[in-house]
């Protein structure tokens, strides 16, 4: 855990929902930690936890156990902040201004102008914007032109990038991504990822993104799987090859530990 | 089908909770107004009517005096064959001194004593009634409101200046006859013979009754047996006619208290259609899928639409049952604040229940069916899609209409002038007053849109809050325009009312303060009297006066030199006052009565006078038989005066007048050296006189403007019911509107937003809502309000006073419902779960 520089780590993360006999364990004691500058790409299947994995990171939701800290890469270690316990103004505030998101869809407000819902979280802390950053934001995702339009007006890919420069204009610590290419098509898809991927190499972003698409996975630096709540296998600078090969052996693992479990009932 | 449909409906029942409020209140108005008219007439009838009458008899007047009927006609009457009873009423002047000394200021104070019989005439409340000298008995009114109760000493005013200090020993009700008099003190009989009578006003005859009441088991036979013995001199009429009569009467004043009352709870109505309509509006729309989904599996367009309307007739229904009950209640309430003789009669009558149910159905269906209407447009296919809207109307349609409207309100109002205003004419400004006033409600969504995008434009706010809910606020203009015209219905009325009072209060305010010098001291007859020839000449006498106007006024027929001539009313003065003491508002010519008369504005433009012109002056006079034949006198035109309330019709010389013309005065305007020293000497001139109030300018004043505050005061209680049904339309908009932003409120959350935030956004989109129809309320009621004085008083559109004051309450007001209405939805939004307003499906 201290190899490298994290921005945001995790240690013996669970979460339970239910009680009783109907109680499903979403997360079972993850330890994890993200590298600070690395594009990280969370897959797994359906139901393998990796969304609640992202949202527990995030502070949108509370696990059962464990603790995750952001580390504070742009503030110092002082800044490194530990989750759990924080109440709710704090941890607003902590997504506010150290956490980027893009989720799926119905990212934006759609009373605000593509510029208001870049900067809605900056005006949110009262902050002004910096406009040179800005500007480097806006050209990087190619909406200049674009600024004064509602959402109902972009495209979903635009819309999409809109998300992602908000998620940016705040230079977060770290940027969490929901499938943000889950209702894209093919070529909108890889502009945003083409994006993300830049924003890390440009300028030095860290980046958490669930996903499900290999594809999307092989613009990451880090690969992790996740599977039935656990992280089962991890891939370094990966290719959507490589990606689906590891993806059809663990379902593999998987359908060999179900057939296991049948036999032996 | 339907049962999917009621049972989604009772799923939803805090959604239709809003609209359920706005429904039951305006059917409890509706049926409280005729609860309360229906008892109030029967509680008159009944109660308060008197069964123990057979006939009452009343001598026809010969003079200008009331007649009496004499002890010895009395004698008869009780000997006449059927009557086992007959009483002789003795009435006259006395009047109840209150606390201050005088017997009452504006208010309707009885003026009247009677003596006590133990006839139903009196209904004892407490104590018993008077048995000897120094006993009165005070009518509940009168003595509450001169403070007296059972056991005090009451002083009491007599005819020709006298009065009588009495133990108070009874307080008692009095049932009226329809005729007669309303008592409020009460002697026993050899008492009341001794002090009723002014002895200066008939010192000759034998003390005589101002009616007789008789009795006998067969009504029939008494009055019978009277009309042939007594004959024409009297009136006589028995007692069935006389409850019919009183029956009649009181069913006429229910009908007019009904017909005011209904034309408030039509307001609330009309601010509850809004509300259900927009509600119903939001609750299609939030299930177009589900519609859209029962069109794929078969339903067809009209039974979609019916299960809508279905739905609203439950709602209705349902609405309809609590309101009626709360109505019923509501009235009963009422009745028993109100003061009554008597036993008081409830009456819920079948009819207001099922006008409270007719009221609630019809109007909650007419709210639901453009609704309706849409949600069986709405395409199968949508529920394929995920973002599936329902079809709306354009809004060019009704925006045209309503420009229209405007339009053509505006035009109907410029066609007609101040200067030619007839009957027909006021009627077609005021309709067009009104026709503009719908074509604003029909633009509201586009004014919406036309006021509020410049503004979120113009308010480049720092601060993402205000942007927010100003864009939420013009995002749906429809909703937001049904919203806030609920509000502008009730609050526009309101500002109207205000306007014409405020107008009103002016135009009195000017005339009292250009008429009335401001150190003049008022002298008044007080409880609607007139001031007599001893309290002329006391104010003469009073130490300090330099000048006394005591105005006196009559009729006058006035005729051209052409011969055309004006039947008006004359006032009569000392002209050594006019310039001093009062001051006529001269248009034309001067005011020195001594060089003739000072005709009104309106007789001199009728008659086409100049000053300068000469002009007859026929006066009727009043002789010794009845009538005499009129007395011209001829005058010149000194000038022409703007008529006021103070100074009525032509002024003339109080030297001028015939002797025999009938003129009255009840205020006198008294001018000195220094004004508190002239007061002090006529308050102790007058301090014999509780009939005369002693007063300032503004004193009189505020007496003048009471009656129209308290008419006011009513007014606006009433409308209010309409901006209560506004502020639940409030509430319900937001509700829904935070429940159709989940998923954006959960985005604006995830992104930073603080609960706070939140809760402070909601309620600045209320506060924008609620400001929006207070603006649009305070503006178009003004304007309202302008073309309603314009039509009353001809005075011009743009000339009315607008009241700042209420105008100000009203938008702090809003602004408040807006916070208040805020409350609730704006903790619901607070409350979101990001997950689950971010997740996807």
């Amino acid at each position: 855990m201290t190899n490298f520089d994290a921005a945001v780590s995790a240690e013996d993360l669970t979460k339970r929902y239910g009680s009783g006999d109907a109680q499903v364990t979403a997360l079972d004691t993850v330890t994890v930690a993200f590298g600070r500058g690395e594009l990280t790409a969370i897959m797994g299947p359906s139901g393998s936890g990796k969304s609640t994995l992202m949202h527990c990171l995030a502070g949108l939701d509370t696990p059962t156990a464990g603790r995750v800290w952001l580390d504070g890469s742009r503030h110092g270690d002082a800044d490194r902040v530990e989750l759990s316990g924080l109440r709710d103004d704090a941890l607003t505030a902590l997504r506010r201004d150290r956490m980027g998101f893009v989720f799926q869809a119905f990212n934006l407000l759609p009373t605000l102008t593509a510029w208001e819902n870049i900067t809605l979280p900056l005006d949110l802390a009262g902050r002004r914007p910096d406009q040179a950053f800005a500007d480097t934001v806006i050209d990087a995702v190619g909406l200049r032109d674009r600024l004064h339009h509602r959402p109902a007006q972009l495209s979903g890919g635009q819309q999409q990038r809109v998300a992602c420069a908000r998620a940016l204009i705040s230079r977060p610590d770290v940027v969490f991504a929901d499938e943000p290419t889950g209702a894209l098509d093919s070529r909108a898809g890889a502009e945003v990822l083409g994006f993300l991927r830049r924003s890390v190499d440009e300028l030095a972003q860290t980046v958490v993104m669930v996903t499900h698409d290999p594809v999307a996975a092989s613009y990451a630096d880090r690969v992790l799987f996740l599977a039935d709540g656990k992280i089962v296998d991890e891939l370094r600078e990966p290719s959507a090859d490589r990606v689906l090969d590891r993806i059809r052996s663990l379902e593999s693992v998987a359908r060999g530990a179900r057939t296991a479990v049948g036999a032996g009932a | 089908m339907l049962r999917a449909m009621l049972r989604d409906l009772r799923a939803h029942l805090g959604r239709v909770a809003m609209t359920l409020a706005a429904i039951v209140l305006g059917v409890a108005f509706v049926v409280a107004t005729w609860v309360v008219s229906d008892s109030a007439a029967a509680t008159v009838s009944s109660g308060s009517s008197r069964t123990d009458l057979g006939a009452l008899v009343r001598a026809k007047p010969t003079g200008p005096a009331d007649a009496e009927i004499s002890a010895d006609v009395l004698d008869r009457l009780a000997r006449l064959p059927g009557v086992t009873r007959a009483e002789g009423v003795r009435a006259g002047y006395a009047a109840l001194v209150g606390a201050s000394g005088k017997i009452g200021t504006t208010s309707w104070a009885k003026t009247a004593g009677t003596d006590w019989d133990d006839s139903q005439r009196f209904a004892l409340i407490d104590g018993r009634g008077p048995q000897r000298a120094g006993e009165v008995a005070l009518e509940q009114q009168a003595a509450a409101e001169a403070g007296l109760s059972v056991g005090d000493s009451a002083r009491v005013l007599l005819g020709g200046d006298r009065s009588d200090t009495a133990t108070v020993v009874g307080v008692f009700s009095y049932r009226a006859t329809g005729w007669g008099f309303d008592p409020a003190v009460v002697y026993d009989a050899d008492t009341a013979t001794r002090l009723l009578r002014d002895p200066d006003a008939t010192p000759t005859a034998e003390p005589g009754f101002a009616q007789v009441e008789l009795s006998g088991p067969d009504e029939r036979a008494v009055v019978a047996a009277v009309e042939a013995d007594l004959g024409a001199g009297y009136w006589i009429d028995s007692g069935s006619e006389l409850r019919e009569q009183r029956a009649k009467d009181a069913a006429a004043d229910g009908d007019v208290i009904r017909k005011a009352l209904l034309a408030f709870a039509a307001v609330a109505l009309m601010a509850g259609v809004f509300v259900i309509a927009n509600t119903f509006t939001m609750l299609v729309t939030q299930r177009t899928r589900q519609f859209a989904l029962l069109r794929a599996v078969g339903a067809r367009r009209r039974q979609v639409r019916r299960a809508v309307l279905t739905e609203a007739v439950v709602l209705g229904l349902v609405g309809s049952t609590v309101g009626v009950a709360f109505g019923v209640g509501l009235g009963l309430l009422a009745m028993r604040l109100l003061p009554v003789v008597g036993d008081v009669a409830y009456v819920v009558s079948p009819w207001a229940v099922l006008l409270g149910y007719a009221v609630g159905v019809v109007v909650t269906m007419v709210a639901a069916y453009g609704s309706a209407r849409r949600a069986a447009r709405v395409s199968p296919m949508a529920a394929l899609r995920t973002d599936a809207a329902v079809p709306r109307r354009s809004l060019v349609l009704r925006s045209v209409l309503g420009l229209l409207a405007v339009a053509a309100g505006a035009a109907m109002v410029a066609v007609t002038s101040p200067e030619d205003l007839t009957e027909p004419k006021r009627m077609l400004a005021m309709a067009g007053a009104v026709l503009a006033w719908v074509g604003v409600l029909l633009t509201a969504p586009i004014l919406v849109s036309a006021v509020l995008g410049p503004l979120t434009r113009l308010l480049r706010a720092p601060r993402p809050v205000t942007r927010i809910a100003l864009r939420n606020a013009v995002r749906d203009p429809r909703r937001t325009a049904a919203t806030s015209s609920a509000l502008m219905i009730g609050l526009s009325l309101v500002c109207a009312f205000a306007t014409v009072g405020q107008t009103l209060s002016a135009d009195i305010t000017e005339q009292v303060r250009s008429t009335v010098p401001e150190n003049a001291v008022v002298l008044r007859a007080a409880a609607f009297g007139y001031l007599d020839d001893t309290a002329r000449a006391a104010a003469t006498a009073a130490p300090g006066v330099t000048a006394l106007a005591a105005p006196r006024s009559g009729g006058v027929e006035v005729i051209s030199a052409r011969g055309s001539s004006q039947d008006t009313e004359f006032t009569s003065l000392d002209p050594a006052a006019v310039g001093s003491a009062i001051r006529p508002r001269v248009l034309a010519g001067g005011s020195d009565l001594r060089r003739g008369v000072l005709l009104a504005e309106r007789v001199a433009t009728a008659l086409g006078v100049q000053p300068g012109d000469q002009v007859r002056l026929r006066f009727p006079v009043i002789g010794e038989a009845g009538k005499a034949a009129p007395v011209e006198v001829p005058a010149t035109v000194a000038g022409v005066h703007e008529g006021s309330d103070l100074l009525r019709g032509q002024l003339i010389d109080d030297a001028l007048v015939p002797a025999g013309v009938y003129r009255q005065g009840d205020s006198m305007y008294a001018v000195g050296a220094d004004a508190s020293t002239l007061r002090g000497a006529l308050e102790k001139a007058f301090a014999s006189r509780p009939d005369v109030l002693v007063q300032d300018r503004d004193e009189l004043l505020d007496d003048l403007l009471e009656p129209y505050q308290l008419v006011l005061g009513l007014v606006y209680v009433l409308l209010g019911a309409a901006v209560v049904i506004a502020v639940f339309g409030v509430v319900n908009t937001l509700a829904l509107s935070v429940l159709e932003r989940t998923r954006e409120l959960g985005v604006f959350r995830a992104l930073g937003a603080s609960r706070a935030l939140v809760r402070r956004t909601v309620r600045r989109e209320s506060v924008v809502i609620s400001l929006y129809g207070g603006v649009l309320g305070i503006a178009v009621g003004v304007l309202l309000g302008g073309v309603m004085q314009y039509v009353i008083l001809a005075n011009p559109v743009f000339g009315m006073s607008v009241p700042w004051l209420t105008a100000l309450v009203a938008l702090a007001g809003m602004g408040l419902v807006g916070v208040l209405a805020a409350l609730w939805p704006a903790r619901r939004a607070a409350r979101a779960d990001i997950l689950a307003a971010i997740a996807t499906e």
